[in-house]
Order: C-alpha cells, then sequence, then structure tokens
C-alpha cells in the first residue's frame, strides 16, 4: 500500500510540472517555471556533483545550462513523446557532454550536438505509450529492487559518467564483469527488447 | 525482428544513454539509430533508466542567488538556440555527419588505400581513435586484417559479406584485435561504410606485414 501511496505521488507531482512546462511553452509563465527551477535544479546539481564531487561552480553552469534551454525549448517539449523527468535527464547529459567536451584537456573536433536528439523525431503510438508508461513503472520498482553490485555499476555508468574501461578501473573489477552486470541489471529492469 | 549481432549489444547502447561512451563511439550507435526503430525504442526505455537513477539522488538544493540570477536573464536570452539553421545536405548522409560532410559523399576527400578501397578521414576523437568512410568499390575486397583495438562499423550504403555473413545498410558492427576478417563488397553496388579505429589496423598478409610498421607510424 505504501508503495502505492508513493508512485501515487510521484504521478501526481509530474502531472503538475507537466502543466508547468504547458505554461512556460504557451504563456512564457515565469511563475511556472520558477516552479519547475525549485523541482529540478537540486536533482541536476546533484546529477553534476555525482561525476565531480564538491565541484558546486560546475553544478551551478550546468543548472544553468539546462534551465537555459527548458526555457528556450518548452514549446518543443511534447509530453506524449517523452515524460518530462526523462526529457530532463537527457537536457542534462547532453549539457553535461558539451560542457565535459569544452573543457577538456583533449581536445575532440566531435560535435556531440547533433549525435544526442533530445526528442525522438518520430514518437510511439498510443499502444506503445501505454506499454512504455508500464515499462518505466517497472523500471522504477526494480531499481528498488537491484541487487547492490549491479545497482553500483549503472551508478558508475549513468550518474558518474563513467566508461565501462574507467568504472572497471575505479571497482578493480575485470572489464567483461562490468558489462555482464550492466547487462544483467538491464535484463532485471525488463529493458531488454527480445528479438 | 533480425540477427542481433547487427545491433549495439545492449551494455554499448545504455553507455550512449549514459552519455558515458566516447563521441567516436556515440556518432557510430547515432548513425545506426537512423535506421534502426528498434534500437530507437529501446534507447528511449534506457533513458528512463538514467531518469528514474537521476531522480533517485539525494537533492542538492541551489541557492537563491543563482535562481534570481537566471530569473532575470530569461527575457534577454537569445532565442537562436531554439532555432536550427536548415543546412543542405544531402539526404543520404546521416545527420550526424552533418558536422563533417558539407554536400554529399562525391564532394569528399577520398584518399586510395587499395585498389577496391578508398577512405576519407572525418576527425579525431580525444582518445585518438580514428573515424572515416571507407568506399568499397562493387564486389572489392577489404584486405585481411585484424586491429589494435576494436573497430566499429556502420553500413551506410550498399552491403558487405565477411566470414560471419551478409550485412546491409544501417547494421552495425563491433570486431576486436582478435577476429581476423575479409569484407568484401556486393557486386551490385558500391558500399560506404562509416569505421571507428581505436587502434592502427593490422594486413596480417606477408606484403602487408611489412608494411605494419609505417601504418602504425600514422597513429604515433
Amino acid at each position: 500500500m505504501a508503495l502505492m501511496a508513493t508512485t501515487t505521488g510521484k504521478s501526481d507531482k509530474l502531472a503538475h510540472l507537466s502543466a508547468c512546462i504547458g505554461r512556460v511553452a504557451d504563456k512564457r509563465d515565469k511563475s511556472a517555471f520558477a516552479e519547475l527551477f525549485d523541482h529540478y535544479t537540486p536533482l541536476i546539481r546533484a546529477y553534476s556533483l555525482a561525476r565531480e564531487p564538491g565541484a558546486d561552480l560546475v553544478a551551478d553552469e550546468l543548472v544553468q545550462e539546462v534551465m537555459t534551454r527548458v526555457w528556450l525549448k518548452a514549446e518543443k517539449y511534447n509530453a506524449k513523446l517523452a515524460n518530462l523527468n526523462t526529457w530532463i535527464f537527457t537536457l542534462a547529459r547532453n549539457c553535461r557532454i558539451d560542457y565535459l567536451r569544452r573543457n577538456s584537456r583533449y581536445a575532440t573536433e566531435i560535435d556531440p550536438t547533433d549525435i544526442f536528439n533530445e526528442m525522438e523525431d518520430e514518437g510511439p503510438g498510443p499502444f506503445q505509450m501505454v506499454q512504455q508508461n508500464k515499462a518505466q513503472q517497472s523500471v522504477r520498482e526494480g531499481l528498488e529492487q537491484l541487487p547492490q553490485e549491479q545497482a553500483e555499476v549503472l551508478t558508475k555508468v549513468y550518474l558518474e559518467g563513467k566508461s565501462h574501461q574507467q568504472t572497471s578501473e575505479e571497482l578493480k573489477l575485470p572489464l567483461g564483469t562490468v558489462k555482464s552486470r550492466v547487462r544483467l541489471a538491464l535484463k532485471k529492469l525488463e529493458v531488454l527488447v527480445t528479438r | 525482428m533480425d540477427q542481433s549481432n547487427n545491433h549495439p549489444y545492449d551494455e554499448l547502447l545504455a553507455a550512449y544513454s549514459a552519455g558515458s561512451l566516447p563521441l567516436s563511439q556515440a556518432l557510430c550507435i547515432s548513425a545506426h539509430l537512423e535506421h534502426c526503430h528498434s534500437c530507437g525504442q529501446r534507447l528511449q526505455q534506457l533513458n528512463h533508466v538514467g531518469s528514474e537513477l537521476m531522480q533517485q539522488l539525494k537533492p542538492a538544493k541551489a541557492s537563491d542567488e543563482l535562481k534570481n540570477k537566471l530569473l532575470g536573464m530569461l527575457d534577454s536570452l537569445p532565442q537562436d538556440l531554439a532555432q536550427e539553421q536548415p543546412r543542405e545536405v544531402d539526404s543520404r548522409v546521416p545527420r550526424c555527419l552533418h558536422q563533417f560532410i558539407d554536400k554529399g559523399y562525391d564532394d569528399l576527400d577520398w584518399k586510395r588505400v587499395s585498389a577496391d578501397i578508398h577512405s576519407a578521414e572525418l576527425c579525431r576523437d580525444s582518445n585518438g581513435a580514428k573515424v572515416e568512410l571507407l568506399k568499397i568499390k562493387p564486389g572489392g575486397s577489404a584486405t585481411t586484417h585484424t586491429h589494435m583495438g576494436d573497430e566499429y562499423t556502420v553500413i551506410l550504403e550498399g552491403s558487405f559479406s565477411d566470414e560471419s555473413g551478409l550485412y546491409g545498410q544501417g547494421d552495425f558492427l563491433v570486431r576486436d584485435e582478435k577476429d581476423q576478417h575479409t569484407p568484401v563488397a556486393t557486386q551490385d553496388r558500391e558500399c560506404i561504410c562509416l569505421a571507428v579505429t581505436e587502434g592502427p589496423i593490422q594486413f596480417t598478409g606477408f606484403l602487408h606485414r611489412l608494411l605494419n610498421p609505417f601504418i602504425r607510424r600514422g597513429y604515433a
């Protein structure tokens, strides 16, 4: 029962935030934007700090980048294609990649802008939407039940932005073990599409 | 849907979704995604994983100063971030490669590698990986070779076969240093591939073995 209550609470909150992004898009509503800021900024900062603990200035810079895009791209956000949390995650991920590229000691000529779409151009049909929502629910519940060693590699890869190689060095595990833990975790979360 | 070895394997697509993949490899995934609807759907699920993990982080509140600064900036933000300039690139070229290709494949600076193969280097990644296009003439063969590191290939045009099977447009392949293979383009048309190599290619024929020290020098 407790789990159901929090899940309902979360989806109410998400529905409210989605209404806020709609008001930003349609009316350039700054109070709606402030609500989005209050909700997402602590998560965006936490995401940045996961990669660079203690780097508050970097975290603030990421917030500025992401929230600026939220303001400018609100019109492009389509709730039918991705839920708002996931859109914010992809924005934060893309801004972080861009920041790292601009501030890296090792130059690359590759511009990530066209590599990572912020929104799929082609959305799923209504049937797929229902499937997706179900799948997202199972991801949420699955994460809570993931064995510690699998949750650890997912955290390294997704939140700390570590490559498989870096993860294997930090956890002192063979590269193959890191990859198989990622694979097992995804299997548990039921995000693997069977072909 | 089709053979699983022609798609990026799960942990690679997850690393792409997480943004922790070297950009050269991310280019290959992106080129594959333009041709593969099922991987696009897998990617959406993997993005949900990142999104849910982010929700579980311990929130780190921002200062009021930052909030006021940003709210104050909103009206003066340049709007051009929201508008993308359309460019006139051949529609056959995947979007992620537009940054390297102004018009189309024909206008690139193709260099002869062998009688059957031409290559056009696009760029280098920060890890030293070489990003290039390879063009194999109809029925042409790429000499038997192995690699120092992994090689990522996406077929952009045409098709080829090697010891493991037949590959067509959009197919994604990874070969590691233990694999020896001889890709042969099909007879009907030339084959253009996006190829990312982490280390120099080692040719394994007798003459080529003599050439290897010179080829390797290109990566110093």
